[in-house]
Order: structure tokens, then C-alpha cells, then sequence
């Protein structure tokens, strides 16, 4: 007969204490290692980033050979009003103000266009369609959230610059192939579609049954009920879709490049205009892989962070006072 | 009386503007499967997903003399003229410029042209080396013992030109391109390889999470870090993949830039926030009962953790993998910094590659973007991508209904 001593002995014990200090030695290892790349991310681009601005990179140019640069002014390059000034690999006063200003404006108005689509698509989904239709409908949110963006960018270059070459033919004006402001808006503003969707119909549905059953006895019609009090009981899950739609619209690199037609210089404010963001800057025109056009790009990479940084912080402390405003 | 027909219609008005709103998700879904549908669904084939890229220009000969193979099993749309004494079918078609083209429309199986000498290669015994000639080449120009024929004669005159010869001296052929082998295996590679590194990672974090941090600062510290991954766009991850990995993999293993690795290892990062979260899901439904079965059973925590929790959050584990493959196969902005932009028919681990998106997007570039591949491999895309929300679908559904 086995005898329990025989199983728990000391050894045992100590050899299975061991095993258990050593995996979760390696489970908190492995939590470290994911916790560090957002300060990789950080370390590694900054150091990349902030070159162009403290050294002298070489340019080269075949008529006048080698060059010495001067650092990039990172004032000038904050508020620089156009991409280069000079000659490509002559010249290091590079800008991105404009791009900056552009990519707001870009996002602005995507989130003009979204948000009415994006929050009557929930209220569609939450409450008013049949369940059938309302089934369908999510399954066609989420596939549209599961499209990657590089076909979102075969989609706009192919059929929605040519809608804008149609607009723009009412107005006998003559559009670069369609890459413009208004291209961009609308890709970006399908794209962010689904997330604001979402967010919006997880919020719709967990308002209080109570509050509906209310305002429907006080006489309220269904659709009256929907926009006044659903939608307001929503408000804050509502903004924090918007807030998550901003994120990705501001990151949008691909779609948004092919679209965009990446202007060179100053604030696009005309909708058949191109334009240029961040994301288009730093992704088109890649010719080499080192020196100074390649390396500014990191620089850019290290502004659309602080942009979405600020970005979410100042629509957090605007939800807050919102909802603030609402409690009182 | 009046104010309700005016409530009536105000109700009617905003219904209407919900229905018209609430459908434009399904009309814009619907026109994106449509316009990549109608534009790539005549590129999809085998050649498309087996073919070279590049296109290579080459002149071959055949060093036997005319045979007869009667046409067998032609079943193009094309009018074929066909040289029965070589075994070789030609269609007038039009090339991508639109200008008149011959292309060999059928080789017989038995065909000398299958065992063709290619001029212009020689193996180390100083031997021409053999090509095999496949519909879908176009013919420049060829001389035979008796005639001389060019591309622009029209598939009829080549036709009878080559079936009257004794002996083809050369014929300049062109291999059609445009196929999108090395991206799909590219694609295969950097998906084997990024789960392979994500999954370990992701896995045990959530685990690290959910089954043996304590509620401290450090663990919120953490957390935080790793949440705030979610939140970073994918181009960054790009620019970490450049600045970070690619460096790194120069200095270790003397890659030469990008590489198919440097772009897994990026992608990894990529997916460590999707697999933490939907691993911590499926461990947080795990009933606490099982772990203290195991325990008072006398197992130890970390046999507790191999043998019942891991097994019991496979379908989560699972539904992780599956977006992550999806958002792999879809990843573009990340991998034009990671991997670079290079499109290779021969893929080498250590070396720049191009994946399905990003061969979109390289196509996609330039004065003449090519839709109809773009629009092709965009096809491919959008198939797995669906596929697999489907399976993740169907497997919430049994995860809801799991009994734990």
C-alpha cells in the first residue's frame, strides 16, 4: 500500500514550490516584456525622431556631391508651412505645421460626416429595425470593421475620387485625379463608421429600461422617446466612441495616403482640394532608408503621437465637463 | 387633433432619416464587395496566386524536329490557331497597354515546347537550360528554317509560319507577371512566424493578469502599459519595427535591411493586445471551482495552470489567434516600415519581402495604379478576413454555451 508520506515528502514539496516560483517568474517576465514595448516604442522612435533636430546629416546631390546640413529647427518644423524648403538631399528645413492643421481639419470633418451616421446606425440597430434586419446590420458593422484599410484605399481611389471628379465637373473645376479633401473625409469617415457604431449601440442598449418605460407613459411617442431620452442617457458611451474614432482617424495611414494626394505646402480648406496628413507625410516618398528624408519621418512619428496624446486628453476633459454639465 | 397628425409627421420624418442613415453601412459594404469583385474576379486564378511577379523576356528553341499532336482539351474563349506539327495553340489578344499581342493559347502535353531550350541561360556544364513554354507568354518574334514571324503578324499567320517548319531556331517570348506567389508565401511565413512569438507572450501575460498578480500598483502599472498599446496606430508600430527590430537584426544576424523577420516581429507586437485580451476573457469565465479542485487535488499552481486552465481557454485563445491572423493578413502602413515595399518572386526569411496588402499598396502607387490586381488580391483578402469573423462568430456562440 502507498502511503501518503510517500507522495508529500519534503522533496516533493520543495521540487513543486520550485516549479511554481520558477513559471511564475517567467508569466511575470513575459507581463514586463508586453508592458515594455509601449516604452520601446517611445525610447526608440523619440531617439530616431529627435536626431534630425541635434545632428548634421550629409546630403548628397549629383551636381554638387556631398553636403553637409544643418540641423532641422524644431520650431520651423512645428510650425513650417510647407514639407521642404529647397531641394530633396540639399536642403534640412523641413515643416509640418501645415500637415498638422490639415490632419485636424481632415478629422474634423470626418467626424462631422461619422457621427450622424454612426449613432442613427445604433439607434437603427438598438431599437428601431425589426431583429432580423438588426441582426443583419451588426454582422454588416462588423465586417465592415473587419476590412483592412489598404482596401478601404482601393475602394477610394477607385470609386470615390471618381465621385469627386463627377462633383467637381458641376463646378467646372478641375480636381487632381479626384485626390482631395473631400475623398479623404469620405474614406475616413466610412472607415471610423463601425468603431463610433459600435461603441454607440453597446450604449444605446444598456440604457435604463425604466427611463424608456417613463417618458412612454408621459405620452411620448416611440421615436420622441428615442432621440430625447435614449440618446441623451447615451451621451457619454456615444462620446467615447467619438473619442475612439478620432484615435483611429487620426492614425490612418494607408487609405488615407492613397486618397489624399499628399500636398506639399499650406492649409487646404477648399473640399476639391488635395490635402495632407501626418500619416500620408510620413508614408509616401520613401526613397532610401537612411539620411535625413527617412530619418524626419520618425520626427513626424513622434508628433502625430503628442497630436493624439493632446487630442485625447482635451476630449476627455471636455466629455468630463459634459457630463459634469448633465449631473447638475 | 392637429398637433398629433404634426407629431405624426415629425415621427415619420426622423424614421425615415434613421432607416436612410441606418442603411448606408450595407450600401457602402455592398459597393466595396462589389467594385473589388468586378474588377479583380477575372484576374483570380491559379496563375494569379502561382505566377511570378516580374515579368522575364527570354528567346528559346526546340532541339527536335515537328511531331504530330492533334488539339486535344482546348477550352478557352479565344479563336486558337494551332500548329498540329509542334504542338502549339496561339490567340490574338491585347497586353496590358492595350495594344495587339499574340500569346501561346495552348502547349499539348506531349509538345516539344514543354522541354524548350531557353538561349539566354546556361547550366554549369555550359547546357542551355530547359523552360518550359505556358499559355500566357507573349510571342515577340521567332524565325524558323523557312520563315521569319513577328508578334504583330496575328496569331493566324504565326500559326501556319510555325507549323510549316522543320526546324524553330527562336522564338523571343515574354512570361506573362503580375502573379502573387512570393506575397502569399511572404504572407504564410509572416503569419507562422508572428503567432509563433505572440502567442507564447500574449498567453502568458494574460495568464501573469489573471491568474498570479496581486491587486498592487506594479500589476495596475502594468496593465495600464500594456492597454495603452491598443490605443497606438499601426504605423507606429512600423516605425518601431525600423527603428527597434530592424537595427537589431542587422547587428545580430546580419540582415541587410527590412526583413520578412523584422516585419514578424513588429506584427507580433501588433498582436500582443488583441491575444492578452481575449485570453483574460476566456480566463475570467473559467469557474474558480476548477482551480480548487485541481489544487485540493494536491496539483501545484503551475500544473494547475498547464493542465486545467490553459486547456479550459483554448476557444478564447483561439478566437485571439484568428483576429489576429486577420489583422496580419490585413496589416499594410506597419509593414511598408518593417518589411519594406520590395515586391520578390523568391522569398528569403532575412531578406525585404512584400505581404498581400502591401502588394496592393505597391501596386497601387505611381501614375497608373493596377486595380484589377489590386482589386484581386483584395478579393483574396476579403475572403480570408470574412472567413474568419464567421469562425470567430461561431465560436463565441460555443464559448457562451460552454458549460464551466
Amino acid at each position: 500500500m502507498i502511503s501518503i508520506r510517500d507522495v508529500v515528502t519534503k522533496e516533493n514539496i520543495k521540487r513543486k514550490n520550485r516549479m511554481d516560483t520558477i513559471s511564475q517568474a517567467f508569466f511575470m517576465g513575459s507581463a514586463i516584456l508586453s508592458a515594455s514595448f509601449i516604452v520601446l516604442i517611445i525610447v526608440f522612435i523619440s531617439f530616431k525622431g529627435l536626431s534630425p533636430f541635434l545632428l548634421n546629416y550629409e546630403g548628397y546631390n549629383f551636381q554638387q556631391g556631398t553636403v553637409d546640413l544643418d540641423p532641422v529647427n524644431p520650431i520651423s518644423f512645428i510650425t513650417g508651412n510647407q514639407w521642404l524648403g529647397g531641394t530633396l538631399g540639399l536642403s534640412s528645413d523641413y515643416g509640418i505645421g501645415f500637415a498638422i492643421i490639415n490632419t485636424l481639419i481632415v478629422v474634423f470633418f470626418s467626424i462631422m460626416v461619422s457621427v450622424p451616421i454612426s449613432v442613427f446606425t445604433a439607434l437603427f440597430i438598438a431599437k428601431v429595425a425589426p431583429p432580423q434586419i438588426a441582426n443583419v446590420m451588426r454582422t454588416v458593422v462588423e465586417l465592415l470593421a473587419s476590412i483592412p484599410s489598404i482596401i478601404y484605399g482601393v475602394f477610394g481611389l477607385g470609386i470615390i475620387t471618381q465621385f469627386v471628379v463627377f462633383v467637381s465637373g458641376f463646378f467646372n473645376y478641375q480636381t487632381a485625379a479626384g485626390l482631395s479633401l473631400m475623398s479623404t473625409v469620405i474614406v475616413l469617415s466610412i472607415m471610423i463608421l463601425p468603431t463610433i457604431t459600435a461603441v454607440s449601440e453597446t450604449s444605446i442598449r444598456s440604457v435604463d429600461k425604466t427611463m424608456i418605460d417613463g417618458s412612454l407613459a408621459l405620452g411620448a411617442s416611440d421615436i420622441q422617446t428615442y432621440m430625447k431620452v435614449v440618446l441623451t442617457a447615451a451621451k457619454s458611451g456615444i462620446f467615447a466612441g467619438i473619442i475612439l474614432g478620432v484615435g483611429r482617424a487620426l492614425g490612418e495611414a494607408t487609405a488615407v495616403a492613397l486618397v489624399s494626394g499628399n500636398l506639399f505646402a499650406g492649409i487646404q480648406l477648399n473640399p476639391l482640394g488635395t490635402t495632407a496628413t501626418l500619416t500620408s507625410r510620413m508614408l509616401l516618398g520613401i526613397k532610401d532608408t537612411t539620411g535625413i528624408d527617412y530619418d524626419i519621418r520618425f520626427s513626424i512619428g513622434l508628433v502625430l503621437m503628442a497630436v493624439i496624446v493632446i487630442t485625447n486628453l482635451t476630449l476627455n476633459f471636455v466629455m468630463k465637463r459634459l457630463g459634469g454639465m448633465h449631473e447638475q | 387633433m392637429n398637433n398629433r397628425a404634426l407629431r405624426q409627421r415629425q415621427d415619420n420624418l426622423v424614421r425615415g432619416v434613421i432607416y436612410t442613415f441606418g442603411s448606408i453601412g450595407a450600401i457602402v459594404l455592398a459597393t466595396i464587395i462589389w467594385y473589388v469583385v468586378s474588377n479583380g474576379i477575372g484576374l483570380v486564378s491559379l496563375d494569379l496566386i502561382m505566377g511570378d511577379s516580374r515579368t522575364f523576356n527570354t528567346d528559346v528553341y526546340v532541339d527536335t524536329g515537328p511531331g504530330n499532336y492533334p488539339l486535344e482539351g482546348y477550352n478557352g474563349d479565344l479563336e486558337l490557331f494551332y500548329s498540329e506539327n509542334w504542338g502549339l495553340g496561339f490567340v490574338d489578344t491585347f497586353n496590358r497597354a492595350g495594344n495587339q499581342a499574340v500569346e501561346v493559347g495552348y502547349v499539348h502535353p506531349d509538345s516539344p515546347f514543354n522541354q524548350s531550350l531557353d538561349k539566354n541561360a546556361i547550366d554549369e556544364f555550359g547546357d542551355h537550360l530547359i523552360i518550359e513554354v505556358r499559355p500566357g507568354f507573349t510571342i515577340e518574334k521567332g524565325f524558323t528554317d523557312t520563315a521569319i514571324f513577328l508578334g504583330r503578324n496575328g496569331a493566324a499567320q504565326i500559326a501556319n509560319v510555325v507549323n510549316a517548319a522543320n526546324v524553330i531556331d527562336e522564338i523571343s517570348i515574354q512570361s506573362r507577371g503580375d502573379g502573387i506567389r512570393g506575397s502569399l508565401i511572404t504572407t504564410l511565413y509572416l503569419i507562422g512566424m508572428t503567432l509563433l512569438i505572440a502567442i507564447p507572450i500574449g498567453v502568458s501575460t494574460a495568464i501573469y493578469f489573471n491568474e498570479i498578480a496581486k491587486r498592487n500598483r506594479f500589476t495596475n502599472t502594468i496593465r495600464t502599459m500594456v492597454d495603452l498599446l491598443t490605443g497606438v496606430p499601426s504605423i507606429i508600430y512600423g516605425l518601431l519595427g525600423a527603428a527597434l527590430f530592424i537595427p537589431l537584426l542587422n547587428n545580430t544576424i546580419q540582415t541587410a535591411g527590412g526583413s520578412v523577420i523584422s516585419g514578424a516581429l513588429t506584427l507580433a507586437v501588433i498582436l500582443l493586445p488583441t491575444i492578452i485580451k481575449s485570453t483574460e476573457e476566456a480566463l475570467k469565465v473559467i469557474s474558480n471551482d476548477l482551480r480548487r479542485g485541481s489544487l485540493a487535488l494536491g496539483a501545484s499552481k503551475t500544473q494547475t495552470i498547464f493542465k486545467v486552465v490553459i486547456p479550459s481557454a483554448i476557444p478564447g485563445i483561439l478566437t485571439g489567434v484568428l483576429l489576429g491572423v486577420g489583422r496580419i493578413i490585413g496589416e499594410s502602413a506597419a509593414l511598408i516600415y518593417a518589411t519594406g515595399a520590395a515586391i520578390k518572386d523568391e522569398v528569403i526569411l532575412t531578406e525585404r519581402s512584400t505581404s498581400l496588402a502591401v502588394h496592393i499598396w505597391t501596386v497601387m502607387q505611381g501614375e497608373k495604379p493596377n486595380f484589377e490586381l489590386a482589386s484581386a488580391i483584395a478579393i483574396i483578402i476579403l475572403g480570408v478576413v470574412f472567413v474568419m469573423n464567421f469562425v470567430i462568430k461561431l465560436l463565441a456562440k460555443r464559448l457562451s454555451k460552454a458549460m464551466y
